[in-house]
């Protein structure tokens, strides 16, 4: 039975520090379910964020993240955009990095066997140009040995529909998981999802009929930024992705939206920067979160995140975090659905 | 190995019109630290400005607290905010970042051209060369104008013979530091091997890269780019290099730089 935080008895618990004054790991229960995914704490660090993981190594110790998803990976590597990439925005910074990566058969040769044994996660972020692309990832990437999950990267254009990323047709969602679900079937499926489109629970449940396992969204937002003295965009791209705090209300919205329409476990994001962003992730119905920009800025603050977290539930007297999932207190009697105005 | 520190701010000095030293005590990043690398500084600790700001390590200096300074001109909210840093606030400091310069092979005198606030990147690496018992470099040095040519004194006491232009003529010669380079580069009786050391703006990094290449003397570039990570994982900061058959190439500038040979890149 799910036990609602604010009903808790506080006090209950109580505050003990371990010698070393890290808070001690013995009285909340941080693990969490994602449908077959189990993670041991709701803290996954972001595609395009994180490297390939190894690159954290001298700031944080891996075993303390839920999770981590690599750079999205592509059929054969790719050298990306040209610069400048990235500019920096109110509470925010766009990118338009062109999804550069090493390539699939790089990544397994030599950034997996880095990271055996690394005691976190491991989720393979997948994207292509194509379906067969998609796929062909998929397969390739399908009993890896020590990957925890595929995440599919749905922002990507489809070059064989006038670059219209896949993410924005729901039958082509449906059509690319399902072919994706068949050609790696041992592995959960994490289905991100673009927020660049009307409503973003329909293109959840496609993704659903496809056969994801779990949703994660969002995406980057379409933006851009345009340098006034010299009249041009300041994104050799033109256009590129927003992410950061900016975000955050725009990104909860949909996380609440999804977990209420589409019913499949939500791994939410967007402007992730504190314990208290990533709990009120969980209250709109986050089962775990995924913290990017954040990286960036403060390369420690993803397992920060994970010790308030559990701070916080301690203090709140919360058991385990799983049980906040969802457990958003809505107005008596008000439809869950939008309106606008 | 890098280190994410919050750094007491020992003192903060204005060194003119927007420009500003300051000294942060941070123990791993001084005993780690080579001429040419930077570190990411976070300005204030809200979202505004949200990314830490990449600034050369102008200098370590001597003594066991481990101090490092950094030389900065407020250029946008990033360095206004940090300028407003009193002593004693702390600021988030990540580093040593990037690879250094590759200090001249012995026998080859040494030319530093700096173009402005690039002027940051050449205390430490004047030391590192008087610690290496390199000989004693040129600076040639640009700015705007004369109220802009900063940290003469720490050149003039460490007798390294400067050489300074300005935009507007009001010291030194008048015009870019390419005017006082390529009568340099152009001599034929120009002696032992030289190698240029250079940071400044793009377009003058571009113009000393060419000039360089042109007169087949060796050239290093430290690079300036929108870094929004400086450990290598977000792929925004890179430079174009010579492409292969495949198309363009692209180098991480916080990774694989920021110090770039000037050969290996495309400006």
């Amino acid at each position: 039975m799910r036990r609602r935080a604010d009903r808790a008895p506080r006090g209950t618990v109580p505050r003990v520090r371990a010698a070393a004054g890290r808070p001690r790991k013995r009285g909340v229960d941080l693990s969490v379910d994602l449908g077959p995914l189990r993670l041991k704490n709701p803290i996954v660090a972001a595609s395009g964020t994180f490297g390939y993981g190894t690159d954290f190594l001298p700031y944080l110790d891996l075993r303390d993240l839920g999770g981590f998803v690599t750079k999205g990976l592509s059929l054969l590597p790719r050298r990306g955009n040209a610069p400048p990439r990235t500019c920096e925005t109110p509470s925010g910074m766009l990118n338009a990095i062109g999804l550069a990566n090493v390539g699939v058969e790089a990544f397994l040769s030599e950034k997996l066997p880095a990271l055996r044994d690394c005691g976190t996660a491991i989720i393979a972020n997948v994207f292509g140009e194509t379906q067969e692309e998609y796929v062909a990832v998929a397969r390739r990437l399908n009993g890896a040995p020590g990957l925890a999950a595929l995440e599919l990267n749905l922002s990507c254009p489809n070059t064989e529909k006038g670059g219209l990323a896949f993410g924005v047709s729901p039958p082509v969602v449906r059509q690319v998981v399902a072919a994706v679900r068949r050609a790696a079937p041992d592995l959960p499926l994490i289905v991100k999802l673009t927020p660049n489109i009307t409503d973003v629970a329909v293109a959840g449940s496609a993704a659903r009929e496809g056969g994801a396992d779990v949703l994660s969204l969002v995406n980057t937002f379409l933006g851009m930024a345009i340098d006034l003295e010299t009249r041009r965009p300041v994104l050799d791209n033109v256009v590129g992705g927003l992410s950061g705090p900016a975000i955050k209300p725009l990104a909860l919205y949909m996380v609440h939206r999804v977990y209420r329409e589409v019913g499949l476990p939500v791994l939410g994001m967007g402007g992730i920067s504190c314990a208290e962003d990533a709990l009120e992730f969980m209250l709109a119905g986050s089962a775990a979160v995924q913290v990017g920009t954040l990286n960036f800025f403060d390369p420690t603050g993803s397992v920060r995140l994970v010790r308030e977290i559990e701070a916080w539930c301690r203090s709140a007297g919360v058991r385990a975090v799983r049980d906040l999932t969802g457990t958003l207190r809505l107005p008596a009697g008000r439809p869950p659905a939008p309106c606008s105005g | 190995m890098p280190s994410d520190i919050a750094a007491p701010v020992i003192r903060h000095d204005v060194l003119g019109r927007d420009h500003f030293l300051l000294t942060l005590e941070c123990p791993a990043i001084a005993r780690e630290a080579r001429a040419g690398q930077f570190v990411m500084l976070r300005a204030g600790r809200g979202f505004q400005p949200l990314l830490r700001r990449p600034m050369s390590i102008c200098r370590v200096l001597p003594g066991r607290r481990g101090r490092i300074q950094i030389l900065y001109k407020i250029v946008g909210e990033g360095t206004r905010c940090l300028s407003q840093q009193p002593v004693g606030a702390t600021v988030p400091t990540l580093g040593p970042l990037g690879n250094g310069f590759r200090l001249a092979p012995d026998g080859t005198r040494p030319i530093l051209v700096a173009g402005g606030i690039g002027i940051a990147i050449f205390p430490f690496l004047v030391e590192a060369l008087r610690a290496a018992r390199r000989a004693t470099p040129l600076l040639i040095y640009g700015a705007r104008a004369n109220r802009d040519l900063v940290a003469l004194d720490f050149f003039r006491a460490r007798d390294v013979p400067m050489r300074l232009a300005t935009e507007d003529g009001s010291r030194g010669t008048k015009g870019f530091v390419t005017r006082i380079l390529e009568p340099l580069l152009a001599r034929k009786d120009r002696g032992p091997r030289m190698e240029i050391f250079a940071c400044g703006p793009t377009p003058m990094l571009k113009a000393v890269r060419e000039r360089a290449l042109g007169a087949g003397v060796l050239c290093q570039l430290a690079l300036e780019s929108q870094m929004p990570c400086g450990i290598g994982v977000c792929l925004g900061c890179v430079v174009g290099c010579p492409p292969d058959e495949r198309g363009p190439i692209f180098r991480r500038v916080c990774a694989e730089g920021p110090v770039f040979g000037a050969e290996e890149v495309v400006l």
